[in-house]
């Protein structure tokens, strides 16, 4: 089953919508970290929006959406509401974990993220656990699994592709192939050519698509989801894409030759999407406007929720270690 | 209202940075997000842009490492 | 699974027993690990025959030999709903998943702020006699306990192994479930069908005066059978079986301490940094001056476990061992 059709102007507008949110979400965090106001391990998912844009408009919000310590993308595309998200980035206490997961394990139930983990790969076996509950069942929920090329080397892929296609759950592995795990170069790290050449060891579909292009993700992602809603397995997708600005915040990319990283920026997939937009008539350049404003007024509220908001008490050290009441 | 300057915490494991160069002196007029200065941790050499228009008034001289979190100048 | 409720049952058909009525009770208990559905032999020790003739290869799943990818479903499946019970094989194995362990379903109900929580079950073996090996014979269960949010138990009967599984499993917070392979094949009095045992809580076993013994787990019937002979010396050994590790029940340790002022501590796993150090510390704070000697501890080399026969025999805290830590005590 392929899906062939062309995105609707309405998930376009969408996908730009969400895709410039994250943009524009990842600019501020870097403000106020660059300001000092906020002293936290940050992994930006700058050049790598449009992958989750063009994956949520497909999704629901029983969905479950699995991602890492570069995730905001995927949360904010999961829908997950701004205020609580960014109070959490802040350590409040109106965070979505008050205060005490902080970046690397962002969780919001209602929108379907049931778990983010700072664990390179570990995720993936989770996925697979929530795929198998939604099995049982019987409903038509599918998850998201999202990992980066370096991920696709370490033992938990391996195992959980592999239990994925013998159980034939409902889950979608996107790998967010950005070419350098942490400071290593793919060709440094990884033997085979493409990381979807993996599926086929472990039989099931794997597929390559360029991440920077929102019309091709899309295509790719609603294929993979309607078979798993269908019932026929996994997915494998490998997303080629792009960090503009390192492994963490405060590393400067040393190890990026500066011809790479020129030519990434120049092809900067957002500004792309943005001008192919209004050249095909989905959008002008006032609609567009309108909505980066809409973004921009909606995130600084939530900002400025975050930096008013106190922090957690100390006596939330001794509560959720294990459920109330019950001795740690 | 001045707006302080404060050193920021970039990178996994820094408690302190070198503030490497201002780019602009003291007492010169800044526009937000303008470049502001320049500081190295773990090997890492970050540009600082401006959080907030002003006149830059220098606290802290370049060359030298700080903790993170020191005040190292005002925009008034 | 049958009806009838016989008198004596081994440890093995207890927690069959346990997992049998859980499943019953319960839809979204489901069961996953290597070799355990009926077409590969109901599990290697028998634990979960008759679970997938019964509940379907949907709810009981024989899984790849790929402890990360078997816990991390499991951890999965909490989150969503269903109440795991996973087999990992032999304790030794739980290394290959302590990654989901350790950094997932023991922190995620606090490091999401209570958002979630995972209420799963690893259940696993352990335990020398068979000639196994260095790999295959260790107890593990200082590590997990500790680790804040995993609770960690070790019965010793079938009574209790069946009491204890059934609170484990629905428990809404990991649990490690140790069991023992010499014990499997040992009878005791079979459980009252539905009766839990609560976490946390220790049993005295025999009542005595003149000094303390605590111990858990296949070590607990060496104990056993030490104060059996020490009555016959006119010494009166009140028998501890801690049942839990995490959490500890140091109410009745600590009440048994303060009537016999001497304490000693007996388990198969290290000696050095093991449960038993754990208790000795907590009650050197909590009796000084009460005590009249330390606190002894008694447990296996501190070596891997050993192949040879005779190694594997002096391996183990043996009953020469303990007696001789008693005496130690009482001088």
């Amino acid at each position: 089953m392929s899906v062939t059709n062309q995105p609707s102007k309405a998930v376009l507008l969408d996908i730009y919508r969400i895709a410039t949110l994250i943009k524009q979400a990842d600019d501020r965090f870097i403000e106020l970290i660059k300001a000092g106001q906020i002293a936290s391990p940050y992994y930006s998912p700058r050049g790598q929006e449009l992958i989750p844009a063009a994956i949520s408009v497909n999704l629901k919000p029983t969905d479950y959406v699995v991602t890492t310590y570069r995730g905001i993308h995927d949360q904010l595309a999961k829908g997950i509401p701004l205020k609580p998200f960014v109070a959490e980035l802040l350590g409040r206490a109106t965070g979505t974990c008050k205060g005490k997961g902080g970046p690397m394990h962002i969780t919001h139930v209602a929108s379907g993220l049931p778990v983010t983990t700072g664990i390179v790969g570990a995720g993936l076996p989770i996925a697979n656990g929530l795929a198998w509950a939604a099995q049982l069942k019987g409903t038509d929920q599918v998850t998201v699994v999202n990992f980066g090329d370096g991920a696709s080397n370490i033992g938990a892929f391996h195992e959980a592709l592999n239990l994925a296609a013998v159980w034939k759950l409902p889950v979608i592995f996107v790998c967010q192939n950005n070419r350098y795990a942490e400071h290593t170069h793919y060709t440094l790290g990884t033997g085979a050519a493409t990381i979807a050449d993996r599926g086929l060891a472990y039989g099931i579909p794997g597929v390559e698509v360029d991440g920077n292009d929102a019309v091709a993700m899309w295509q790719v992602a609603s294929t993979a989801i309607a078979r798993a809603r269908a019932g026929e397995g996994p997915t494998l997708i490998e997303a080629n894409t792009f960090r503009f600005r390192g492994h963490l915040l405060g590393d400067d990319s040393h190890y990026i030759p500066k011809e790479e990283m020129a030519e990434a920026v120049a092809a900067d997939p957002l500004p792309r999407f943005r001008q192919w937009l209004i050249e095909q008539g989905h959008a002008t350049d006032g609609q567009l406007a309108d909505i980066e404003a809409t973004n921009v007024a909606a995130f600084e509220e939530a900002v400025q929720f975050g930096l008013s908001s106190p922090y957690p008490d100390v006596s939330e050290l001794d509560k959720d270690v294990v459920a109330e009441g019950a001795q740690a | 209202m001045a707006t302080e300057i404060i050193l920021p915490k970039l990178g996994f494991s820094v408690n302190e940075a070198i503030l490497t160069e201002w780019m602009l002196p003291d007492g010169a007029p800044v526009t937000k997000g303008q470049l502001l200065y320049t500081m190295e941790s773990e090997k890492s050499v970050q540009e600082v842009e401006a959080p907030a228009d002003g006149t830059l008034k220098i606290l802290k001289d370049a060359g030298e490492t700080y903790e993170v979190g020191t005040v190292i100048g005002e925009l008034v | 699974m049958t009806t009838a409720s016989p008198k004596k049952m081994n440890t093995a058909q207890a927690i069959n027993l346990a997992l049998h009525d859980a499943m019953e009770l319960d839809a979204s208990v489901v069961v996953l690990g290597e070799d355990i559905a009926d077409g590969q032999g109901g599990g290697v020790f028998k634990c979960t025959a008759g679970l997938s003739a019964k509940y379907g290869t949907g709810r009981v799943k024989s899984t790849p030999i790929a402890e990360q990818a078997i816990v991390g479903a499991a951890v999965g499946g909490a989150l969503a709903g269903l109440r795991p019970v996973a087999e990992i094989m032999l304790m030794n194995f739980t290394t290959v998943a302590m990654d989901q362990i350790v950094n997932h379903a023991a922190k995620l109900r606090f490091m999401t702020g209570g958002q979630t929580h995972v209420p799963l079950v690893i259940r696993t073996t352990t335990g020398a006699g068979f000639g196994t090996g260095g790999q295959h014979a260790d107890y593990l269960e200082a590590w997990f306990a500790h680790t804040a949010g995993l609770k960690v138990v070790a019965p010793a009967t079938p009574a209790d192994a069946y009491g204890l599984l059934l609170s484990c499993i629905f428990d809404d917070d990991p649990c490690i479930f140790i069991e023992n392979l010499p014990l499997y094949f040992q009878p005791g009095e079979a459980p009252v069908r539905g009766e839990r045992v609560p976490i946390g809580k220790a049993k005295v076993v025999q009542a005595g005066r003149d000094i303390t013994l605590v111990s858990y787990s296949r070590t607990l019937h060496d104990v056993i059978a030490v104060a059996k002979g020490l009555e016959k010396e006119g010494i009166s050994a009140e028998v501890i079986d801690l049942r839990s590790i995490s959490p500890l029940d140091m109410d009745t340790i600590r009440a048994s301490a303060a009537k016999t002022g001497r304490v000693v501590v007996a388990h198969e796993a290290q000696v050095d940094f093991g449960v038993g150090a754990e208790i000795a510390a907590r009650l050197h704070k909590e009796l000084f001056g009460v005590l009249k000697a330390p606190v002894a501890r008694v447990g296996a080399a501190r070596s891997p476990v050993p192949f040879s026969k005779p190694l594997e025999a002096a391996f183990v805290p043996t009953k020469e061992r303990i007696l001789a830590a008693v005496r130690e005590t009482l001088n």
